[in-house]
């Protein structure tokens, strides 16, 4: 859909600045009451959810022109979509992160976005993975782990790392013990190694959408000649594509998607998973926003009036994945949960996403150390979350801030409970 | 399509000096960045959603930057408009070449003073934040109609305040015990004990007392200067000082406190209605009450099907027996004090033939949250995707009561020629506060501005109520001061020509009509 097709979602914004902050019902502090890094941090009214809304509609009134400065309003989000949770808790009629991905593909169209975003295209197109990296390594993470080859046999879970777990060296055992688990549980996994390719999801929210679907389309046909009946993924970015990009661009993955704390939840229950030793941590967890509200899977466009849309087409955050990743929690001996103040479809961004991570690292840096500032707050000693993204992002502000917060993705404290620490 | 705008260009000294005063980040004149000023659909009368597109915009940080802004505008001419949260047309510039000055830097609380009860704030902190840190320490505040995400310090020292805890905890410019304002001439004005001791526990003094000519009855939105901190009362909290809430609006789950009790009050008709109101009033009990119509309360939940109630005759009926409706809540200090508040509850509503509905359990986590935290206003876009609201007087409340026939009599002529939605021409907005002394209504008008023929006559709606008021002496234009001059030029006549005091007070405090009047009045 072209920007001109949310014109009434532009049109409609009342800029009441319910965008801006948690739903109010859930502000239980004035310190932790923001709910968008970009506004947080920038302050021009342009920043908001809000004023995105503005911008596309005085781009479509042509009272500005496509120029620099709306690249830089548009491209200095990190696309979480907190403002459009946070409007919907009142309107039915506005879809903010749409409206954001059109203004965002206009300035593809037009060549606005920022050089980083350049790199990274042509890193993609190169190899195949957002980093540059060469694809002949990229599932050189699975090394002597006895994974199936997918691209040679049938396999009944297709697992798809991701960009960022195939190559952070960081989190190198992070993965490994992930896909250790699910082996040892008796699950047959396949992995298309060096054929893997990145989902396409970064492409997406930057507004390049024709890399984007071309990734998309050649995820497609390797589910489908893998014979997975499950797409595996630990990695929230890519979980929120699957989920919802995919869908933005009418491809069809045919199998069902999973993410890793959805599939250890449902070893667990089981019994095929033990959380055998004490992992003795206060934790808080975080939700990563593409595998919480952005993951909602989009129904298809709304023809007519969005007033008379029904809810259960409105992606209002709420059903993204929030439950599994606790329930894991909760399950392993020794693990006091304690949450922070913005959690669920109301939780603030770590500040990997939409870009910014590659292009604006004051933002990034800004969202992640403000998120650990939280975890502090609530009294945990670590934090917990299930994105390598969130991850890698949370763990350099916590290092640079020497704050003494241990980080955590969900499956390293599962391999510690199962396996001792 | 509209035209694209050509702007005054601001001097090139005049912007160094801003960047130089502020910090290059946080002034603009790109027009990228201002046109996200420029859209304000909210309490704007005239078709279409823009307003004026600001000239430059600037962000303060202090006191100071703030004195610095107003001051270089006086120096170059330039007009000048501060807003904080900026919810409404009101908020934004109301002529071109404007320069916004957008207060979202100033977001601190700057003191507790629990002992003489007040908080100070700037004017970012918005009432949920606020509220959240008083219910920490026992303490809850006046929350204006708009709603909690909205500015305190905004509404108290430059707009309407009326909200639904009115009934306990009185109307936004009452709960003001000191500011610190920026005058039109860049100096720095505190009120009250504030200007004499320091301490913020009075607004009137000793020290300057100027409450009235700083904000009137209705606030000057912007046309007087700019406010940077304000002192406002605390008033006992009943409930807990941490709620576990889960959920966010209609799905919110929340354990209501056993010393809380949530009814609406429901009566035959409008007589009965108001004689026990002012009973209630009297017998000074009670934390909330306020008429949300039935509408409104619907429109949160069912809009979809609030649209299609043309075509349910019979539930229109159904719902139309609760026209003379409010909602009540008590929030005793003690067993004794919740059996005396119950007993007079109950009494009241029997002498009065109305019946008692205490809400269902079901109800009680929305019902409770929701109207405490007051997050539940922007819900009603959620039935046309806008709204208006005219009449809006405090006055006695049999005037209120006849505000609120007079505008149901006006919006039906408007629903039969589809210029807004059917809300059973039951829009009144109502509540008392100060146990009754006062009463407020709103007629409540929804409608869809992106709609050409809705927006046309949305106009046509304001005036008649405004002319309404003229000719049913209906008091305080209320919402109707959005029109600024011309209305009160309308008013004032038949209120003891305030008008004419009005102007001097803005040509005394700002001569050269620098802080934009047009939602106030002008000198001239």
């Amino acid at each position: 859909m072209a920007l001109e097709e949310y014109r009434r979602d532009m049109e409609g914004c009342s800029r009441c600045s319910s965008c801006k902050w948690v739903p109010v019902s859930q502000i239980k502090s004035h310190r932790f009451s923001q709910a968008c890094p970009s506004i947080s941090r920038y302050n021009f009214h342009g920043f908001a959810g809000s004023g995105k809304l503005m911008l596309g509609l005085s781009l479509l009134d042509k009272r500005i022109e496509m120029n620099d400065s709306v690249a830089d309003l548009v491209y200095k989000c990190t696309l979480c979509g907190a403002c459009d949770a946070n409007c919907k808790v009142y309107r039915d009629d506005i879809d903010i992160v749409e409206v954001i991905e059109e203004i965002r593909a206009a300035c593809v169209e037009n060549g606005q976005f920022f050089a980083e975003h350049q790199m990274m295209i042509d890193d993609l197109k190169r190899e195949n993975n957002v980093f540059g990296e060469r694809k002949e390594a990229r599932g050189d993470w699975a090394r002597g782990l006895g994974l199936k080859d997918a691209n040679s046999q049938k396999v009944e879970v297709l697992f798809h790392a991701g960009c960022r777990f195939s190559y952070d060296e960081d989190l190198l055992d992070v993965i490994r013990g992930a896909a250790t688990l699910i082996l040892d549980a008796g699950v047959e996994l396949g992995i298309a190694g060096k054929a893997e390719s990145c989902c396409g999801g970064r492409a997406f929210g930057m507004g390049f959408r024709g890399q984007a679907k071309n990734f998309a389309e050649d995820m497609a046909g390797r589910v489908k000649s893998s014979g997975a009946q499950v797409l595996l993924t630990p990695c929230a970015d890519c979980y929120g594509a699957f989920q919802y990009a995919y869908q933005r661009m009418g491809v069809d993955l045919g199998v069902r998607v999973m993410h890793i704390s959805e599939f250890l939840g449902g070893l667990a229950a089981e019994g095929r998973l033990l959380f055998k030793n004490r992992v003795d941590r206060k934790i808080t967890y975080h939700d990563p926003c593409h595998l919480g509200r952005r993951s909602e899977p989009y129904s298809g466009p709304w023809k007519g009036n969005k007033l008379l849309r029904h809810s259960s087409c409105k992606r209002d955050g709420r059903k993204g994945v929030y439950d599994a990743p606790r329930e894991i929690l909760r399950s392993i001996p020794g693990i006091q949960l304690v949450e922070m103040e913005r959690i669920r479809e109301w939780s603030w961004c770590c500040g990997a996403g939409g870009g910014v991570w590659e292009a604006d690292e004051e933002l990034s840096e800004f969202s992640a150390r403000e998120r650990i500032e939280e975890a502090l707050a609530s009294g945990a000693d670590a934090l917990a979350t299930s994105c390598p993204w969130c991850e890698r992002n949370l763990r350099d502000a916590a290092e640079s801030m020497g704050a003494r917060m241990e980080i955590f993705d969900v499956t390293e404290l599962v391999t510690r409970s199962v396996e001792g620490e | 399509m509209t035209k694209p705008i050509s702007s005054k260009n601001l001097p090139d000294e005049a912007v160094s000096r801003f960047k130089e005063a502020l910090g290059a980040g946080n002034f603009s004149t790109d027009p990228v960045f201002c046109d996200s000023y420029a859209m304000q659909p909210f309490h704007k009368t005239d078709p279409g959603c823009w307003i004026p597109r600001p000239m430059a915009v600037a962000l303060p940080g202090s006191t100071e930057d703030v004195q610095a802004v107003v001051k270089i505008c006086i120096q170059y001419g330039l007009r000048y408009k501060a807003h904080s949260t900026g919810w409404g047309a009101h908020g934004g510039p109301g002529y071109d070449n404007v320069v916004q000055i957008d207060l979202r830097r100033m977001n601190n609380i700057v003191e507790w003073d629990e002992k003489n009860r007040y908080v100070v704030v700037e004017p970012y902190v918005n009432c949920a934040e606020l509220q959240a840190e008083a219910m920490k320490r026992g303490y809850n505040i006046h929350i204006h109609g708009a709603g909690s995400v909205c500015s305190p310090l905004a509404n108290a020292t430059s707009h309407c305040g009326m909200g639904w805890t009115g009934i306990s905890t009185s109307t936004s410019s009452r709960n003001i015990l000191g500011v610190e304002w920026v005058l039109p001439s860049g100096e720095v004005l505190k009120l009250g004990t504030c200007g004499s001791s320091g301490r913020w526990f009075s607004a009137d003094g000793p020290g300057p007392g100027l409450r009235g000519i700083m904000r009137g009855w209705a606030g000057a939105d912007g046309g007087l200067g700019v406010f940077t901190k304000m002192s406002m009362k605390l008033f006992h909290w009943a409930g807990p000082k941490e709620t576990r809430v889960g959920g966010r609006l209609l799905d919110l789950e929340v354990e209501k406190p056993d010393n809380f009790r949530i009814a609406v009050c429901a009566f035959p008709e409008a007589k009965a209605y108001a004689d026990a109101l002012l009973k209630i009033g009297e017998a000074e009990i009670g934390f909330l009450q306020c008429k949300n119509p039935v509408s409104l309360l619907f429109s949160g939940g069912m809009p979809r099907l609030l649209r299609k109630i043309h075509a349910m005759p019979n539930t229109k009926k159904l719902l139309d027996a609760f026209r003379y409706q409010f909602q009540f809540m008590i929030a005793a200090t003690s067993e004794l004090d919740y059996q005396y508040q119950n007993q007079c509850l109950n009494k009241i509503v029997d002498d009065h033939g109305g019946i008692l509905l205490d809400t269902p359990a079901a109800l009680n986590s929305i019902t409770y949250w929701s109207f405490v935290r007051v997050s539940v206003p922007p819900v009603i876009f959620r039935m046309g995707g806008n709204f208006f609201s005219a009449f809006g007087g405090d006055e006695a409340l049999d005037n209120c009561m006849e505000q609120a026939r007079i505008g149901e009599e006006i919006k039906r002529q408007f629903i039969a020629r589809n210029a807004c939605f059917d809300d059973l021409a039951d829009g009144a907005w109502s509540l008392i506060y100060e146990n009754g002394l006062f009463g407020h209504n709103e007629e409540l008008y929804a409608f869809d501005h992106r709609d050409p023929e809705m927006g046309r006559q949305l106009d046509d709606f304001a005036k008649a109520c405004t002319q309404a008021t003229v000719e049913h002496n209906l008091g305080g234009g209320g919402f109707a001061f959005f029109k600024g001059g011309e209305v009160h030029d309308l008013l004032g006549p038949s209120m003891s020509n305030y008008h004419i005091w009005q102007r001097r007070i803005k040509k005394a405090l700002d001569p050269d009509d620098l802080s934009d009047s047009k939602y106030y009045i002008s000198s001239d």
